[in-house]
């Protein structure tokens, strides 16, 4: 049964305190820390930096006058959840619930009394919970930095949510969860395919640099960013697409014919295919050899 | 018969190794059965393939009346096979409850029962990191059983434990069978151990089956009748009886039928007898003749 396999997998979890530590609490503790050190610097300079930018008092005196609204601030930050550093932790937890039953040899315990199919959902659906906490961690760590921000520049809050600020923060963070949940599902892949711990943390992220710099390689050789195969190989360039066109952010240019489709398209198969290609190695995985 | 486990033509090949060779097994319902073989005679495997760890190269296999990979049929089951590991990080009593969540199958309240049930009450909550292979062998044993299976495979249930913890699994496994009803299956490298608790034995080698039957029938092959007595050897020759020494008494190849005349005439020779029982051939002894093992020590603890 899949409801078992994911109550187990997410029993796990919650006992497993280092790795949820590690891969929802550091990056949000951490993004509050670094935040309010850049908080406090600003606020030292800002003398420096009204005199450098030669900004009139008025202004100045209207931008502290302005309330922050929290809403807008929680509406922006959802679409930024994506961020490496939350990536490359979250990768950490995926990768300890992917690749744990062969690091611990405990396949044998389990493997015989549920379908393979349902172990490995059963983990997806855990990932993308684990997911799913951290970016509540860091949404909460936005939060808290706004009232950082509004305390040391003696900015009032304010809460004035829009319906328009209410659907780009659903589908920022459903844009930014389908990403990482895209990450992990190639750790899950690298776990199967090499029973390492170390694979499913690290395939992912070189392959994510390696997305990164295709632009680099693929223009040389007369390969457009907007053509199929560079947004097929770069799924990074496809989710910005989509962000833009779902987000329509101010000052973002106007997207090229066609390419939300294809970014649709490489979006998909980036999910599908490590998902297919892991379901169909596990099942016929010798789990002998853990 | 009713059978919990069948196999017919069950192969396994691992590049020009045959593990399994062709293996027609059928194995009872009830009691405790042990599965006998030396290091490479095809145990493991055998019970990989049970479990659906592994596919068979040909042939095929049931269990509790399922092919193996039949869920419904599989959660009929609870094993341990090779030492059992746990995620480090948990107490022992997190092990039997998350089993229990991925088995789907019993409460908080099996738990205590079977932690008791293995002697590791006093370890519930200790993380099995610092278990001994001992320990982590009664939470296997605990961890197969959390479903309450009506078949139970154990692989090596014994190995890694003190003479007390063998006696108490020992009973373990005998009740599981007497009380609750569960078939036991079980390999070990302990023949007497084996002879102790099962019922019925397979023995294998290289991939084949070459003895099967009950502990008792194979046992009473080859019975002697062991004589202590004085002077014995002598008359025992002068009788053509062939005998050979044990200790301080001798073995007297004799059938059955036979016992009661032969001890009448050594008394009528002026044997002094002080002891006369059926001694049958012991497992150890067919489990060599069997498979052609070389009898020595490290042979007989090997893993």
């Amino acid at each position: 049964m899949l409801a078992d396999a994911i109550r187990a997998e997410n029993f796990r979890l919650w006992k497993n305190r280092t790795t949820l530590l590690w891969s929802t609490v550091f990056v949000p503790v951490m993004a509050v820390l670094f935040g309010a050190v850049g908080i406090f610097v600003m606020k030292a300079s800002e003398a420096k930096i009204a005199a450098d930018t030669k900004m009139p008092p008025e202004v100045m005196e209207l931008i502290s006058n302005t309330p922050i609204n929290l809403a807008e601030a929680i509406s922006t930050n959802a679409s930024k959840m994506d961020n490496p550093a939350l990536l490359l932790f979250v990768l950490i937890g995926a990768a300890t619930l992917y690749a744990g039953d062969y690091r611990w040899e405990t396949w044998r315990l389990i493997s015989a009394r549920n379908s393979r199919t349902n172990l490995l959902l059963g983990k997806l659906v855990v990932t993308a919970l684990l997911s799913l906490i951290a970016m509540g961690l860091m949404m909460v760590a936005g939060i808290i930095e706004t009232f950082i921000r509004a305390a040391v520049f003696e900015r009032s809050l304010t809460f004035a949510l829009t319906g328009e600020m209410f659907g780009h923060f659903l589908s920022g963070l459903a844009l930014c969860w389908l990403r990482i949940v895209q990450f992990t599902m190639m750790g899950m892949l690298a776990a199967v395919a090499t029973r390492s711990l170390l694979a499913a943390l690290f395939v992912p992220l070189v392959v994510g640099v390696a997305q990164f710099f295709s632009p680099q390689v693929l223009s040389p050789m007369g390969v457009m960013p907007d053509a199929w195969q560079a947004i097929l190989l770069n799924p990074g360039a496809a989710m910005d697409a989509l962000k833009i066109a779902v987000l329509s952010p101010e000052g973002a240019p106007p997207l090229p014919d066609g390419l939300v489709l294809k970014s649709v398209v490489s979006m998909a198969l980036w999910t599908v295919v490590p998902l297919a290609g892991a379901l169909a190695w596990f099942n016929r995985q010798d789990l002998s050899k853990e | 018969m009713n059978a919990v486990i069948e196999t017919r033509g069950l192969t396994k090949t691992y590049g020009a190794v045959r593990a399994l060779d062709g293996l027609d097994l059928t194995i009872p319902k009830g009691g405790v059965y042990g599965v006998l073989g030396p290091n490479g005679a095809g145990k493991s495997t055998l019970f990989r393939i049970l479990l659906g760890l592994i596919r068979p190269t040909e042939g095929e296999a049931t269990v509790m009346g399922g092919a193996v990979g039949d869920v419904a049929a599989m959660r009929r089951m609870g094993s341990m096979i090779e030492t059992p590991r746990f995620p480090p990080y948990m107490t022992a009593r997190m092990v039997l409850r998350w089993l229990a969540l991925e088995h789907g199958v019993g409460g908080e309240t099996d738990i205590p029962y079977w932690l008791e049930r293995v002697g590791l009450t006093q370890a519930a909550d200790r993380k099995v990191r610092g278990f001994s292979v001992g320990m982590m062998q009664r939470l296997g044993v605990a961890a197969s059983l959390m479903s309450r299976p009506e078949l139970v495979i154990l692989d090596e249930p014994t190995s890694g434990m003190d003479p007390p913890g063998i006696q108490e699994m020992r009973a373990l496994i005998r009740s599981l069978a007497a009380d609750d009803g569960v078939t036991v299956v079980l390999a070990s490298h302990q023949l007497l151990e084996v002879q102790r608790v099962c019922d019925r034995v397979a023995i294998l080698n290289k991939g084949k089956l070459v003895r099967e039957g009950l502990v008792t029938d194979l046992t009473a092959d080859g019975e002697r009748l062991r004589l202590i007595g004085t002077p014995i050897e002598k008359v025992l020759g002068a009788l053509s009886v062939k005998a050979t020494r044990d200790g301080e008494a001798v073995l007297a190849d004799v059938k059955r039928s036979e016992g009661p005349a032969l001890i009448r005439a050594l008394v009528e020779q002026g044997v002094d007898i002080h002891e006369a029982k059926w001694v049958g051939t012991d497992l150890e002894a067919i489990f060599f003749t069997e498979t052609g093992s070389v009898q020595t020590p490290e042979a007989d603890h090997a893993g």
